[in-house]
């Protein structure tokens, strides 16, 4: 059965580690574009489900950013807005190195993003 | 409860034939503790150095930093449900070799945490410049998953540091002292005066190299607790995180939190220190709200006049630390809260990502966004191949001359946000 929530991500990890249970809408853009993306849907109606600022690793440095929202569309969440607009804005204070990392470092920020993802699945799957 | 804790200070370390503890001298037989460190088929070879304070010597990647101790009166042992079996610790007594420590560091994943330099400007602003250290460098088997090996090296320097806490087991300490808490109705009827507060602490628990251990257990999946305060002293909490090195706490942090050492200094005095109440910092936002509606709950429970919440980490625990501000304050409860910043390289960026009204007393760290240059060293210790990819670095850090242009992120503990870090306005 499918699950009633979906994932933003631009980890290809992601939909490599998730099966058709999951709705994953993978997209080739940075970091804070998927940020952008996940605004775009809350004003649609989507909740957030996961923390966008999620991890040490900061924007900026890793490239990769997965968030959970909720499949249903209700009214405007505010608080969910409010999150997202701070992760935006917290983007903007971090020095953009995401590009200047050697090739098999960025297999590394693909785990570390799908192990913070994977812990929102668990709690997310035990209801 | 009622924890002794007896200090041995160390002075100097070095490698013999034997393992002990002499005149203040740590010996350590480089055979032993390797034989133990590789207990562990996943961990393929280790090497142990010893840096020294103001010794020429930078420690890179540097994942966890451990104070010996061993358990010599009362229940259980150290780092129960990790090393020892499951049983309450923290009554009896305790020894602790002071003065130095156990650094573990090995890489783990391709961007790798944290600088401990032993001279220079970096040692001003990482608290483990200042003790005596024995370096592990841990090298896997090959092909290994980083979840396993991050697990092998954590549990490799619980090992050595028991080892050696071990030694210390027949010796007199040097200095003795006492740590008491009170049942809640005996801290009334004692201290009917003063007023009940607690200390929060948040847990980091998000997933790979961002997760802490309480009993064993992976804090993500616990729900908000009470610990009296003495029980991290034993190693109740273990920690296994060590992204962005700046503001987390390594299990070093964990037995020594200054947070529980001065508040038991004001017990009796100013305030009644009621408990600890842990918490975590889950990923999930439902996660958060469960915990910090928890939190808030206990707080009122426990009939506490004040709390002090420290936070771990940046980002995503500041949703945590506002919304246990916001409904601890919400309950009649004043909270002062410890947090450090991105307030990005010019320090003029919002400083935390959520904010409140109700969080009008707030401690910081420092900014972990504040760049610093290191100069280059004679030595290393463990590789600076990983160095441009540590948080607040990149393959532009490594410069020229040998020195390092860095954010205060990748030293490690430099804005720890339970004030165990050099970092001050005095």
């Amino acid at each position: 059965m499918k699950k009633n929530y979906m994932i933003i991500t631009n980890n290809p990890l992601v939909p490599r580690k998730l099966n058709d249970e999951y709705t994953v809408a993978y997209m080739d853009i940075s970091y804070e574009d998927v940020l952008k993306e996940v605004r775009n849907r809350i004003h649609e109606g989507h909740r957030l489900l996961s923390h966008p600022l999620s991890g040490s690793v900061k924007p900026n440095e890793t490239p990769y950013k997965s968030v959970m929202i909720t499949e249903r569309r209700e009214a405007v969440d505010e608080e969910s807005l409010m999150i997202i607009e701070n992760a935006i804005q917290a983007c903007r204070k971090f020095v953009f190195k995401s590009d200047k990392y050697k090739p098999e470092v960025y297999e590394d920020f693909q785990i570390i993003d799908w192990t913070l993802l994977e812990s929102a699945v668990a709690s997310a799957d035990a209801w | 409860m009622r924890l002794e804790m007896g200090h041995i200070y160390i002075k100097d370390i070095q490698f013999a034939a034997e393992s002990k503890i002499e005149d203040g001298i740590l010996y350590v037989s480089e055979e032993a503790v390797k034989a133990v460190a590789l207990e562990d088929e996943k961990i393929k070879s280790v090497s142990f150095d010893i840096a020294k304070p103001g010794e020429s010597v930078r420690i890179t990647p540097v994942k966890d930093v451990i104070e010996p101790r061993v358990k010599v009166e009362g229940r259980g042992g150290i780092f129960p449900g990790v090393i020892a079996k499951v049983d309450t610790v923290g009554e009896g007594k305790t020894y602790a070799l002071k003065g130095m420590a156990v650094v573990t560091a090995g890489k783990i994943v391709g961007f790798q945490e944290g600088i401990i330099d032993m001279t220079g400007p970096g040692a001003d602003y990482t608290p483990f410049s200042k003790t005596l250290n024995l370096v592990m460098v841990c090298e896997p088997v090959d092909g290994i998953k980083p979840h396993d090996y991050e697990k092998a090296v954590r549990f490799a320097g619980f090992r050595v540091a028991v080892y050696l806490g071990e030694l210390a087991r027949e010796l007199t300490p040097d200095e003795t002292k006492v740590y008491e808490t009170c049942t809640i109705k005996e801290g009334m009827e004692k201290y009917p005066d003063l007023p009940r507060v607690a200390y929060v602490q948040m847990l980091q628990s998000q997933g790979l190299l961002h997760d802490t251990y309480v009993y064993g257990v992976d804090a993500k999946k616990i729900v908000p607790t009470i610990l009296s305060p003495t029980e991290v002293m034993d190693g109740a909490i273990v920690s296994g995180n060590c992204v962005s090195a700046c503001d987390k706490n390594p299990t070093y942090v964990h037995l020594n939190n200054p947070v529980v050492h001065d508040m038991f200094e004001q017990h009796g005095k100013t305030i009644n220190f009621v408990c600890q109440i842990i918490t975590n910092e889950n990923v999930y936002l439902a996660d958060k709200q469960r915990s910090s509606d928890w939190t808030a709950k206990l707080c009122k429970m426990l009939d506490l006049d004040g709390v002090i919440v420290s936070q771990e980490g940046f980002g995503n625990p500041d949703t945590d630390l506002i919304m246990n501000c916001k409904k601890i304050e919400a309950e009649g409860v004043k909270t002062v809260i410890i947090t450090d910043e991105y307030a990005g390289r010019d320090g003029k960026s919002q400083s935390l990502a959520d904010s409140d009204p109700a969080a009008d007393a707030v401690v910081t760290g420092g900014n972990a966004n504040q760049v610093i240059i290191l100069p280059k060293l004679d030595k290393v210790i463990g590789t600076l191949d990983y160095v441009t990819k540590i948080a607040g670095a990149s393959e532009e850090t490594l410069r020229e001359d040998g020195s390092l242009e860095v954010e205060l992120q990748v030293l490690t503990g430099a804005t720890n946000e339970t004030g165990f870090n050099k970092l001050s306005a005095r």
